[in-house]
């Protein structure tokens, strides 16, 4: 186990279809302070790939892409601070 | 008999199988670059094209294949490709996306292509075939060989195919060159080749390579069962719809491009399933009725148009085909219209 992080905020967007976790997770993202962490749980493999992707793009500071159970992933994003 | 099933099941499973590692689909290509600014799936779209047309010319120049390129419909390629493009964005997948990901077991997917496949028969040969009939009226040449860029430049085709896909892969790698970008998120970089392979999403010129080769293998096969034309999705799963339908020979079912969509729904599945992919996966309600709705605008755009985003783009643009150009550029002009008010001006707003 890697040291725990903390996060400011979850969001769930299993089952969502393309490519809903991917835009609601960068405006959850737009709204959040710098530093502060942002936990996404998704199961769609597209955006398992392309949401950290983008993030980085933006700013935004990747720390962790978990696998969970089959598609489950826990992707972990400390938010650059876009306010 | 067995021929077709033979060929048409492995290529369909070999095509599901890089669809689903290569997460290759055209609603995301074009629509990410407007609501993401994301050019990832749009590069591997340009890959496969560029194969595709290499490997066309060179098939064409010895004689394995006769290109089949479609005709100008001026009212299905416009008003039907376009249409197609909104309806794509609106069931979150092109035809080949939503299909390999009904493999992958995404609920959503199924009633898209649930909305496609009843649309599709009720605009080929039910209440909507005056639609498509009149939107059909206009077809350039009205008989004879199609409207392609070989024969406006009055060259052989595979000297234009083999030409273009050359002069344009120089164009891009040398711009490429040019424009080399910072380094790109890559979760999985010290990963073993299999995991590569079996675990982990394909890079982009990978998938680019793998759906152009398979568009390569399966003209001449598709051929050889009596279809001369390369990749098609919709045409498939008419044929699977109208299995039940009794006013409908059930034999007529048993073609090329019928077992070409089972054996892309299988592929998908087992690549999913060796993934650890697999999953039903239900979205919320009104998703279920959006995603069947664009199924059905799809469907109704597809058979309009004579061909949906593979029909068109992936196998029609390779053969210079005029007519698939036009819908191509229809098809992605819909799904920016759709993207942006479905995502870009919302998220603006915010």
């Amino acid at each position: 186990m890697t040291e725990e992080i903390k996060a400011t905020k979850t969001l769930d967007v299993c089952g969502e279809i393309c490519p809903y976790p991917d835009v609601k997770s960068m405006a959850t993202l737009k709204k959040m302070e710098k530093g502060e962490v942002l936990e996404i749980l998704l199961d769609y493999p597209l955006s398992v790939e392309r949401l950290p992707r983008n993030a980085a793009k933006w700013g935004h500071k990747v720390l962790t892409v978990e696998q969970l159970e089959g598609p489950n992933h826990r992707i972990m994003i400390e938010a650059f601070g876009l306010k | 008999m067995t021929g077709p099933i033979l060929t048409g099941l492995l290529v369909g499973l070999a095509f599901g199988f890089a669809l689903q590692r290569g997460r290759f689909c055209m609603n995301s290509a074009f629509r990410d670059i407007v609501t993401m600014k994301d050019y990832t799936l749009l590069k591997t779209v340009g890959l496969a094209l560029l194969v595709s047309m290499l490997g066309f010319g060179i098939m064409a120049m010895t004689n394995i294949i006769t290109p089949n390129p479609k005709p100008i419909l001026w009212g299905g390629n416009i008003i039907g490709s376009f249409i197609f493009g909104i309806g794509m964005v609106l069931a979150g997948g092109c035809a080949s996306g939503i299909t390999y990901r009904v493999g992958e077991g995404m609920v959503g997917a199924m009633t898209a292509v649930l909305g496609l496949t009843l649309t599709a028969i009720v605009t080929a040969m039910g209440f909507l075939k005056p639609v498509k009939t009149a939107l059909q009226a206009v077809k350039v040449p009205a008989e004879g060989a199609s409207i392609t860029v070989a024969s406006i430049l009055n060259l052989p085709y595979a000297t234009v195919a083999i030409g273009g896909a050359i002069i344009l892969g120089l164009i891009w790698w040398f711009f490429a060159r040019k424009n080399k970008g910072g380094e790109v998120f890559d979760a999985h970089k010290d990963a073993s080749l299999k995991d590569k392979i079996f675990k982990y999403g394909w890079p982009w010129v990978a998938t680019g390579v793998a759906i152009g080769l398979i568009s390569i293998v399966a003209f001449p096969l598709s051929a050889a069962a009596g279809r001369n034309y390369p990749l098609g999705i919709t045409s498939g799963w008419i044929k699977i719809g109208q299995m039940v339908m009794p006013s409908v020979p059930f034999a007529d079912s048993l073609k090329w491009d019928m077992w070409l969509i089972v054996g892309t729904v299988v592929g998908a599945a087992i690549a999913a399933l060796i993934a650890k992919e697999f999953k039903l996966r239900v979205p919320p309600g009104r998703m279920l009725v959006q995603t069947f709705i664009g199924g059905s605008l799809m469907g109704f755009g597809a058979v309009c148009s004579t061909g949906c985003n593979i029909g068109h783009i992936l196998s029609g643009v390779p053969q210079l085909s005029i007519g698939s150009m036009i819908a191509g550029i229809s098809i992605v002009l819909g799904s920016w219209l759709a993207a942006w008010f479905m995502f870009v001006r919302p998220m603006a707003k915010e």
